[in-house]
């Protein structure tokens, strides 16, 4: 699913953000990375969606060297990708259906009715249809987490990426988050999370990937947030 | 190109929802673009009215060749017959030395009484040539004057060269004013789409992360951009166009029609292409300019 090798990135000529990265994830995985501020953890993100571009080494993910990516062809590589962030970044003017057949719309689907289906399908899975003609400022927090979510899946993709996806709510909230990340993993899509949450990590037993300085520090199959202290 | 045309109903649908949006901005700034031209538009008249004039008085001028006096018969048809050789000649009369004293007469009326106190005539004969190409007139001029039996070759140079001085100032200056013009309305647009980028620049980040290519994601604000050029254009090409109609109107009223002014139609027709097509471009120029820095994500 996504191979990583002595993979390099640089914020400036002196600062290095990563360094020899390698890392291997296979599909179906549900992998946290971890570690403090500053550590390189948005840059690892921002690398597998090519908004930066590692210097050395390669990115290779569902069979695409990113880091080769001619810029044309980076939007439909996002399509196969799927973004959630802490800030929701849901559009306030637009109703929840709005916000996810907007995804859908900007990346070329045009029937109604295919529209209506693909956006009930993700609604139903993260248990808000009945929200559809709500506004996001009508929502609780970790309802527009959910929409979010829904627009991260509404393309079907393969890999689901999340930064900090429950930094902005409160622990009972973020463990029902937590939730839908599980359930979406057992559905057969790779998720790649990024947080500060111990407790959420060690709860969830799943492979635990720490960064600090810019680079791995360790990588544990069934681990918990503390395990590499 | 077919993602173009699949979602071109969309992109219409986009735009027009931010003129509305922001139609208070969007106002402005067709006004502001109205406004730059037809400053444009009047100079373009005025540069090619202004060259018309001068290539139709270069048309209209004859070339004087004053022949030496004492020639013989044979030599004054030896210059004939080579004048008569030149290209592009399309005149050609010949007047001599007593035809040139009568006419000299009739021009000076009622002082012609000053020209007894003359001894003899002093008037010189001379060809009368008209071309068909200005510039085959100043080649004959240059040619002609090396003639032995030539006195003297005049033409009205000196008026052609006037005009051409005062064209030309009025076409430099006109050309600096145009790029001036057109850099500010540039400006006007590309900080009104500003506006309408930067209201918008979430929608647009989401955008680049869920997969929306770069042209998708542009072509709504292009085609703001256009559309405010366009209806800035278009609104300053009709006042003018008015006003041109009018102004011939009036020129011919008071008896000005030896101007030759350029006619209205197809002239009018052709500013008014030609600033539409530069609304048009700069609109989207200044489009294109404004939403550069939120497109790299």
């Amino acid at each position: 699913m996504i191979t990583l090798e002595h993979v390099y990135i640089e914020y400036t000529k002196t600062k290095i953000a990563l360094r020899d990265i390698n890392i291997h994830v296979d599909k179906g995985e549900f992998v946290f990375i971890v570690g403090p501020s500053g550590a390189g953890k948005s840059t690892f993100i921002k690398m597998l969606t090519h908004e930066l571009v590692p210097y050395k080494g390669s990115v290779i993910v569902n069979g695409v060297e990113v880091n080769k990516l001619k810029k044309s062809k980076v939007p439909y590589y996002r399509r196969k990708l799927g973004i959630v962030f802490q800030d929701f970044r849901l559009l306030q003017e637009k109703t929840v259906f709005e916000n996810i057949a907007f995804v859908l719309r900007v990346t070329g689907v045009r029937g109604k009715k295919e529209i209506r289906e693909k956006v009930n399908r993700v609604l139903d899975l993260v248990n808000l249809r009945n929200k559809a003609n709500a506004y996001p400022a009508q929502l609780s927090g970790g309802e527009q987490q959910r929409v979010a979510i829904a627009r991260a899946l509404v393309n079907r993709p393969t890999l689901l990426i999340a930064d900090e996806p429950t930094g902005n709510l409160d622990p009972a909230t973020s463990e029902e988050i937590m939730d839908l990340f599980n359930n979406i993993n057992h559905m057969g899509t790779t998720i790649i999370m990024v947080t500060h949450n111990k407790d959420l990590v060690n709860a969830m037993h799943k492979r635990v990937v720490s960064i600090e300085d810019g680079h791995i520090v360790s990588d544990v199959k069934k681990g918990g947030y503390d395990l590499h202290a | 190109m077919t993602c173009m045309l699949n979602s071109f109903g969309y992109f219409l649908r986009e735009t027009a929802h931010s003129l509305i949006h922001n139609k208070f901005m969007a106002i402005a700034s067709v006004l502001t673009v109205t406004l730059s031209m037809f400053i444009l538009g009047v100079f373009l008249a005025v540069v090619l009215n202004m060259n018309h004039m001068a290539g139709y008085l270069e048309s209209q001028v004859e070339m004087s060749v004053y022949l030496k006096d004492g020639l013989t018969t044979e030599q004054v048809m030896g210059v004939g017959q080579r004048l008569k050789a030149l290209p592009d000649l399309s005149d050609l009369s010949f007047t001599n030395k007593d035809q040139a004293m009568e006419e000299f007469r009739e021009r000076l009326g009622d002082q012609a009484a000053i020209l007894d106190a003359v001894n003899g005539n002093p008037l010189p004969s001379s060809y009368r040539l008209s071309f068909s190409r200005p510039d085959s007139l100043k080649e004959a001029a240059a040619q002609v004057s090396q003639y032995a039996e030539v006195e003297s070759v005049q033409y009205g140079q000196d008026i052609i060269e006037q005009l051409y001085k005062v064209s030309q100032a009025i076409r430099v200056s006109g050309i600096i004013l145009i790029v001036f013009l057109a850099g500010a309305e540039l400006f006007i647009i590309s900080n009104t789409i500003r506006l309408t980028v930067f209201a918008r620049r979430r929608e647009i980040q989401i955008m680049k992360y869920v997969g929306a290519t770069n042209g998708f994601i542009r072509w709504p604000f292009l085609f703001e951009g256009m559309i405010i050029g366009l209806v800035g254009s278009g609104i300053a090409s009709a006042v003018l166009w008015e006003l041109y109609k009018v102004m011939l109107n009036e020129a011919a009223a008071a008896g000005l029609l030896f101007i030759p002014f350029i006619g209205i139609y197809p002239f009018m027709l052709h500013v008014t292409l030609l600033l539409l097509g530069a609304g048009i471009l700069i609109g989207m120029l200044g489009s294109a300019i404004s939403i550069r820095k939120y497109m790299k994500v």
